[in-house]
């Protein structure tokens, strides 16, 4: 059976130049890059290198970028780290970022700080305008996600930076989805604190990073040796940091091309599902979304059954981000982007990748919209 | 796979799918969480189901189970039918994950109370002419 693999918001394959990148640091280059002798100075070597990598491809500076375990402990740090600095004030953020914020703002309100979320239109962007009304004299913060992982629609990212650099206050921006897929500046941006993440771009799975611009005041939440320039105590990860700075270079090289590649895909895909199925609308914004995601509902289905049978006929994709799968709920991001419950409930997400071919979108043209016909024969007319 | 072989075979080839005209034995059940919503048909004839068609909108397990219980019931006294159990069916089908159980209890109460439509509609003197 044909395997097609439509799900790279949640996770994507090592490419196998990343692979063979980080081979020799599982075996003959094992030293601890805190150490002083030979062994330790081949590993911190490694580690620098790949920062300075990573920072020329964000065009900041090489101490401006820490290493962390992956985006969700980026997207701790970043919020907890200047909202302790401040010891207490006003955050504002949005209701459809991912839950390593959302949850950690709601960590915040309960520590006695006060969040506001500000609301999504129906495509799913965040109005500068809110923002600037939100803004307090007590905000310590503006957290705002780069592109949603659901329906992979893009903020105005520089609108809010500029905002958030009149009133002198940190601007963190959650990257994990655009980073790497779609070209932007931090600078330019007016990004204080970026996350990002070696797994969603053809990089090893628990290495992410930070972006921190200088002179940000912020505290450190993991304590303990004097590592990352005290900002996030633990030991490298230095194969994964090789790994992530590889896979790096490669998106460096390969960005532009690909997205144009999968966009014409990914429009393809809809262009196709719109034209076969009926009773089915495009979640997220038409123009400003990501390359690679394209987020359909489908009305009478749910979108479980959908994805059982997509499964049963060898194609992965999911019904939003990974970690709400398993709920039964509707998506709280197409909820807060107004998607009524009958369709929200039948939403099915498709995210493409490296490997995407035509002949997978053939394929999934071929199963999915019988699939969704069939499913929908099943449902009593109430709802279909 | 988290789903067991019997549940993936009612899932890809359910039984005793859609509408029934004139039944003599209807009803429904929702998940008020979910969304999930299952709907039962009987035929019944000497007290007995001879024929159980279902539609079903939910997850995969719940039209698993609704195809399951179409079958489960076919011969059995409608009398008898309150006596399946949701861990009935959720043995038959070999097992649910915890975030799916509420399939069997969905189809079992969609099925209650189209028997129950059925014994108040019943008229011994019509039925049997």
């Amino acid at each position: 059976m044909r395997r097609v693999y439509l799900d790279h918001n949640a996770s994507t394959p090592v490419h196998p130049e990343v692979l063979q990148a980080m081979l020799p640091y599982f075996g003959e280059l094992y030293g601890n890059p805190s150490s002083i002798h030979g062994f330790g100075r081949e590993a911190r070597d490694a580690v620098e290198l790949a920062r300075e990598e990573i920072a020329g491809f964000l065009g900041v500076a090489k101490e401006e970028f820490v290493f962390t375990s992956g985006g969700t402990e980026s997207d701790n740090l970043a919020i907890k780290g200047v909202a302790y600095a401040r010891g207490a004030g006003h955050v504002i953020s949005s209701p459809v970022e991912h839950h390593a914020v959302l949850r950690t703002c709601q960590t915040l309100e309960r520590q006695g700080y006060a969040v506001t979320y500000v609301p999504v239109d129906g495509q799913g962007r965040v109005d500068p305008d809110d923002v600037r009304r939100a803004v307090r004299p007590d905000t310590v913060l503006i957290t705002i996600m780069y592109a949603n992982s659901e329906v992979g629609t893009i903020m105005p990212i520089a609108e809010i930076g500029r905002i958030a650099a009149e009133h002198g206050i940190p601007f963190h921006v959650d990257g994990v989805q655009a980073f790497g897929k779609i070209p932007f500046s931090v600078r330019d941006c007016g990004i204080s604190l970026l996350s990002c993440s070696s797994h969603k771009i053809y990089g090893p799975k628990g290495l992410g990073g930070l972006y921190i611009r200088k002179g940000t005041k912020m505290v450190s939440i993991q304590h303990g040796g004097d590592h990352e320039r005290r900002r996030r105590a633990g030991t490298e990860n230095v194969p994964a940091i090789v790994g992530f700075a590889r896979a790096v270079a490669l998106r460096a090289r390969d960005m532009q091309e690909e997205a144009l590649r999968v966009r014409r895909l990914r429009d393809r895909l809809w262009e196709g599902v719109e034209a076969k199925a009926p009773d089915v609308r495009l979640n997220g914004h038409p123009v400003h979304r990501l390359p690679g995601t394209v987020n359909m509902s489908f009305r009478g289905i749910e979108a479980e059954s959908l994805i059982l049978a997509l499964d049963l006929k060898g194609i992965g994709a999911s019904a939003g981000s990974a970690c709400t799968s398993g709920s039964l709920e509707p998506s709280y991001v197409l909820t807060a982007m107004g998607v009524p419950p009958e369709w929200a409930l039948g939403a099915l997400r498709c995210s493409l990748g490296r490997s995407t071919s035509e002949e997978d979108i053939d394929y999934v043209l071929e199963v999915l919209p019988a699939a969704a016909d069939r499913l929908r024969a099943l449902s009593p007319a109430t709802v279909a | 796979m988290r789903y067991s072989d019997a549940l993936i075979d009612h899932f890809r080839a359910p039984r005793n799918v859609g509408m029934m005209r004139s039944p003599d034995g209807v009803g429904e059940s929702q998940d008020p969480t979910c969304g999930d919503l299952a709907r039962f048909y009987l035929r019944v004839t000497d007290g007995r189901v001879v024929e159980a068609r279902f539609q079903t909108y939910g997850c995969g397990p719940s039209i698993a189970a609704s195809s399951l219980v179409t079958e489960l019931v076919r011969d059995r006294p409608v009398e008898d039918l309150g006596e399946l159990t949701p861990g009935a069916v959720e043995r038959a089908l070999g097992g649910l994950p915890a975030d799916r159980r509420h399939a069997a209890t969905l189809v079992i109460e969609a099925l209650r109370a189209a028997a129950a439509h059925y014994r108040q509609t019943y008229t011994p003197e019509v039925s049997r002419v």
